[in-house]
């Protein structure tokens, strides 16, 4: 567990204790909510960790980088907005990767629009974020997303 | 019939099992390192959607609407947008684990705008993310990219809020059941789709609740409550106190 996942945990537990001592049938309710939540959630959560497992081994990160390597900009670019799209990375995959890539002389561009799309628009989490926020909501916040992501990318193209 | 219905409520479960078992029969191999990858997600998930969960439920039950209100909601301004980030920005976890959090701090009358984000700041600009982003592309490569981040969050969020309404969000069922059917006691008297037809409908000859309903006309739905001669509708409007 990482320095913020503990952090999380004695917040939560000191904010439960105090709730226990203030009022205990309140703190009951919030337990039953919590487990409420929870089971909506997760067979939808779990749905989406396999189907990222299954995304990964079929298409590895690694496949990614070589095949964007060798596009020109623009192409390459697209491709990697789509790869990111599809896929969720944790950071400290990503970062390594993406480090790789502008390493290995894949231009900036690229490399940006694969790390902003990696982790904020994603096609695996589309169904469970449709359930808590309507299909509006997600279809507008998903698209947005990826629009400015290869804004960014492009814009990070001239700065650097 | 159940197992039909039951494919079709978690029709996306479905797909992904299916994916598994092709993948299993056909490509062994690529099926276990599947399940493999999928472990470190699956650690993920266990470490911090419990305390998501149990946090989301205190902040529900304690903190009163009208704080949300004042410091999300659309009045908030700056004030909100300076919070959302903040907020999203020092949290743990993937971009799933905000969805709770954040349909609950909606329910509680944070803007669209606000919830955009929370979402948004939650998956990319995280402080832990910057520290690893600074050691494997360094410091100016990560600035420059965080200012654009923030400003496009800042637009884009913006844009969200004009095409997105309130309305298109369905309402939490974070609370336990607001309404339901005994569906025991119904005896298919079609009396509540009749008083309320946006909420009721008739499936099998008995009366079930539209999942997708937008608002509770509080007059209309406690008649219907009333009308039922089987006493099958159960309303528990907020029992928070």
């Amino acid at each position: 567990m990482d320095r913020f996942t503990i952090i999380l945990w004695i917040v939560t537990a000191l904010l439960f204790i105090f709730s226990l001592f203030k009022d205990r049938k309140k703190t009951v309710k919030a337990l039953k909510m919590a487990t409420g939540l929870g089971k909506s959630m997760l067979v939808s959560i779990l749905s989406i960790i396999f189907l990222i497992g299954l995304i990964l081994a079929v298409i590895p990160p690694a496949t990614i980088a070589g095949y964007v390597a060798s596009k020109n900009e623009f192409l390459a670019t697209i491709v990697s907005a789509f790869f990111g799209t599809i896929t969720l990375i944790p950071a400290f995959i990503a970062f390594p990767l993406v480090g790789t890539l502008v390493d290995a002389g894949v231009a900036v561009v690229p490399s940006v629009a694969f790390l902003t799309t990696l982790t904020m628009v994603g096609i695996v989490t589309i169904p469970l974020e449709r359930k808590e926020f309507g299909s509006r909501f997600t279809l507008v916040r998903n698209c947005l997303s990826f629009l400015f992501a290869i804004l960014i990318a492009l814009l990070m193209g001239v700065f650097l | 019939m159940k197992i039909l219905k039951l494919i079709k409520v978690n029709f996306f479960a479905f797909l992904v099992l299916l994916a598994y078992l092709v993948l299993m029969i056909f490509n062994r191999n690529l099926g276990i390192d599947s399940l493999k990858n999928s472990q470190y997600y699956l650690k993920e998930m266990i470490a911090i959607m419990p305390p998501i969960f149990i946090l989301t439920a205190l902040l529900d039950l304690w903190v009163p609407k009208e704080t949300i209100l004042k410091y999300l909601g659309t009045g908030s301004k700056v004030k909100g947008v300076f919070l959302s980030f903040l907020l999203g920005g020092i949290s743990a976890g993937p971009i799933y684990a905000a969805f709770p959090v954040c349909v609950m701090l909606h329910k509680k009358g944070a803007s669209i705008r606000n919830i955009v984000i929370i979402l948004s700041s939650w998956a990319v600009i995280k402080v832990p993310m910057l520290l690893n982003e600074v050691k494997f592309l360094g410091v100016h490569f990560m600035v420059i990219r965080w200012i654009l981040t923030v400003i496009a969050i800042i637009v884009f969020s913006w844009i969200t809020s004009l095409i997105v309404k309130d309305k298109d969000i369905p309402e939490a069922d974070i609370e336990l059941p607001l309404l339901a059917i005994n569906s025991k006691a119904c005896i298919g008297c079609r009396l509540c789709t009749k008083n309320y037809p946006q909420v009721f409908k008739m499936e099998n000859g008995k009366a079930t609740i539209i999942k997708d309903y937008k608002t509770l006309d509080e007059d209309l739905i406690s008649q219907t409550v009333k009308a039922c001669p089987a006493n099958a509708i159960s309303y528990n409007p907020e029992t928070n106190d």
